[in-house]
């Protein structure tokens, strides 16, 4: 079938051209030749290029970045919802922005590499997305980070949601860390060791809190009081190439720490208990992109189980003044999940499906199912457009749900590539 | 386990720990060109290894984190600059937590700088023109001078790091560049045959042959840098062609070729898939013998 569509599509227009009509011909002519296409671009690049530099190298032509400014990009992530009951949308919106994403990059430094994020969104206003000093020049082959960044707990939450292959986070983890994934303010130090022969990491941070701050919650005092209180994960990458094509990731991950729970009441003017929680999980990638058919051709089996680890009882002055009455505070433990596969079917187009599983601690555990598929076309490798269709089966007898989410995502400037 | 086995075994390992491989520099490379030139340079003097193949799109490889532990232990980084490898170095550089492979690192070579430059833009460029290297044509390696260039450039650096085989690195280029000069005379009939002549490219990428040849370059497949062909554009092109009786479409072996058969088959023009670097055919494992093939089949094309 794509052999006939691909036919059609390339016939359509040089057959129809070639029938040979002199006024057709000038105008093919004027777009092979006249307008700016890579002919016409280099004629000009000839032109510009005078016989006193034709022989200069590089570096005698001088620095590239003589002001020694940070590369600075923007990522631009715009969401269409046309789901049939209304906009699946936060604030409502059919047609949003999702989010701007400002990056400046560069050395500090001969010691420092800084990294900076700032989020800009109609819902959130401004917001540090990321701002992190990375130290490069640590013995041992260390690296350490000191400031906000991605938490490395799992293996989608360390990508940007704007790069995901799918719109959205997998309900997992929007349900256990946040709908924008998790991030952490403090410190974050690996090591890439390979004692067996294979690549692995071992990354562990201590951070301010497991999560962001909850609006509006007031706890007796703050979860970080004590050290205990902070969020520390940890996680160890284990990645083997199983051929020049093909290769897996197979990862384990945590992360602890005190947070703020909703008790869904006020008593002595708290409306919050301070509760560790604990999300322990693995993940697991299989890639496959043949080297000389890359540009056509790859494959990504993906999947990830998680599991939220809570007190299995309430809180003793939650128990005794609730009663029977449920409460907001999770309690026991909370399991959830997804598998994500996506195939490219030509240079520029991927198809990709995932299922979603989770016991939902926001529904009392309810068990949720979702099930979606994508079509994602990149004209180029700074643009991206996404439709994506999905079934969404809250469970515990609420009516399921169909979404349809447009997205459209560009990106201006020296965007840093995103972590394999 | 006797205590003579013991002995021997000691004494071996203590003679490999002595041995001259134990003190080769490690030199990881992007491309299998650079590597090739870096081999023959160093000689057994380096440990060479490439990240890329020549079969594989240099623009795109993926950042896999085997690579990661080629270039922890590095000596060397040799890269061919330009932004060629801009969307997988960083993460590489990064991940391997090696100083001396970072930029402004002892190791850290961007080989371009060595390099005279082709399609430098002297005005702005953006994105609306496709791909295009804002600091230079990078396919460089494709000019046999250029090959001279960077043998050049890692006979100083690998004399700056093993100052104690200068002499051996010295006598390695020399060896080098007779054999490319030797091979340059020997092709001197097909470049006659190849001047001036017409033909279609796919990328970009031929621009230095191009201008080592003197063949002349009258379209290209991609409408612009890195865009894949269009309906219109295939329709002016296959005009192009028939002015200007072009007579073969060069492309990489890493692009589909369906389309360049298309035209082929509106104006009879050839398709001849020439590998871009060492390693694009199984034949090609040195760069000498990858200009010659290339060089040869060109020739042979344009009659």
């Amino acid at each position: 079938m794509r052999r006939y569509l691909l036919c059609a599509a390339l016939l359509a227009t040089p057959v129809a051209a070639i029938a040979q009509s002199p006024q057709r011909d000038s105008v093919a002519r004027a777009d092979s030749i006249a307008r700016a296409d890579s002919i016409a671009i280099v004629r000009e690049l000839e032109g510009q290029q005078t016989r006193d530099t034709t022989d200069r190298t590089a570096a005698q032509a001088g620095p590239v970045n003589a002001r020694l400014l940070p590369d600075i990009s923007v990522v631009g992530d715009m969401i269409a919802d046309f789901s049939p009951k209304g906009s699946t949308q936060e604030g409502g919106q059919r047609f949003g922005i999702r989010e701007v994403e400002i990056a400046l990059q560069a050395a500090v430094d001969p010691y420092f590499r800084g990294d900076v994020f700032i989020g800009l969104s109609d819902e959130e206003g401004a917001a540090i997305e990321q701002a992190y000093l990375t130290a490069t020049e640590l013995p041992g082959q260390f690296e350490a980070r000191l400031g906000r960044f991605l938490m490395p707990v799992g293996k989608q939450i360390t990508t940007h949601r704007h790069a995901l292959h799918t719109i959205e986070f997998p309900y997992a983890i929007q349900s256990y860390f946040g709908p924008e994934g998790l991030k952490g303010t403090g410190v974050y130090l690996s090591r890439v060791i390979a004692p067996f022969g294979f690549y692995q990491e071992i990354i562990a941070t201590a951070v301010d809190r497991f999560g962001e701050a909850p609006e509006g919650l007031i706890s007796s005092e703050l979860p970080n009081k004590t050290l205990k209180g902070l969020g520390y994960s940890a996680r160890l990458r284990n990645y083997w190439d199983l051929s020049e094509a093909a290769n897996i990731e197979l990862s384990f991950s945590g992360i602890t720490g005190v947070r703020e729970q909703e008790i869904g009441f006020e008593v002595d003017g708290f409306t919050a208990a301070n509760r560790r929680q604990s999300v322990i999980g693995t993940d697991f990638t299989y890639r496959w992109r043949p080297l000389q058919q890359g540009l056509y051709k790859s494959f990504i089996l993906q999947a990830e189980l998680m599991q939220q680890r809570n007190p299995s009882s309430l809180p003793r002055f939650v128990e005794s003044l609730s009663g029977d009455e449920a409460s907001l505070v999770p309690v026991g433990n909370f399991t959830g999940g997804y598998a994500f596969t996506r195939y490219q079917t030509s240079r520029r187009t991927f198809l990709g499906a995932r299922f979603d599983f989770l016991d939902d601690p926001a529904r009392n555990g309810a068990n949720t199912r979702a099930a979606s598929g994508y079509m994602e076309f990149f004209p180029s490798e700074f643009s991206k457009l996404v439709a994506g269709f999905e079934r969404y089966m809250p469970g515990a007898g609420d009516k399921a749900l169909n979404r349809v989410i447009l997205q459209a995502t560009f990106a201006l400037g020296p965007h840093k590539p995103h972590p394999f | 386990m006797s205590t003579t086995k013991f002995l021997l075994i000691a004494a071996g390992s203590l003679a490999l720990y002595a041995s001259p491989a134990v003190a080769q520099l490690k030199v990881v490379t992007s491309t299998t060109d650079l590597a090739d030139i870096a081999s023959e340079v160093g000689g057994n003097r380096i440990n060479v290894r490439h990240i890329g193949e020549g079969y594989q799109d240099p623009h795109f490889i993926e950042a896999k984190p085997s690579f990661v532990l080629q270039l922890r232990n590095a000596d060397v980084w040799a890269f061919v600059g330009l932004d060629l490898e801009a969307g997988w170095m960083p993460l590489l550089l990064d991940g391997a937590r090696n100083q001396k492979i970072r930029r402004g690192g002892s190791g850290y070579v961007d080989v371009s700088r060595a390099i005279p430059l082709l399609d430098v833009p002297r005005s702005g460029v953006d994105r609306s023109q496709g791909d295009v290297h804002a600091l230079g044509n990078p396919h460089y390696w494709l000019d046999p001078s250029n090959g001279r260039r960077i043998a050049q450039l890692f006979k100083a650096k690998f004399t700056e790091l093993d100052p104690k085989n200068a002499a051996a690195y010295d006598a390695n280029l020399k060896a080098f560049e007779a054999k490319l000069a030797a091979a340059e005379r020997s092709w001197q009939p097909q470049l006659a045959a190849i001047r001036g002549k017409p033909v279609v490219a796919w990328h970009t990428s031929w621009r230095y042959l191009a201008n080592y040849t003197k063949m002349n370059i009258v379209g290209f497949m991609e409408p612009k840098p890195g865009v894949p062909p269009s309906p219109s554009h295939l329709a002016g092109l296959i005009q192009t062609i028939k002015r200007t009786g072009a007579k073969v479409i060069i492309m990489e072996p890493f692009y589909a070729r369906k389309t360049a058969d298309f035209v082929a088959s509106r104006t009879g023009i050839k398709v001849l898939i020439l590998p871009p670097s060492v390693g694009g055919e199984r034949a090609l494992t040195d760069y000498v013998q990858l200009l010659k093939s290339d060089i040869g089949k060109l020739a042979a094309a344009v009659q």
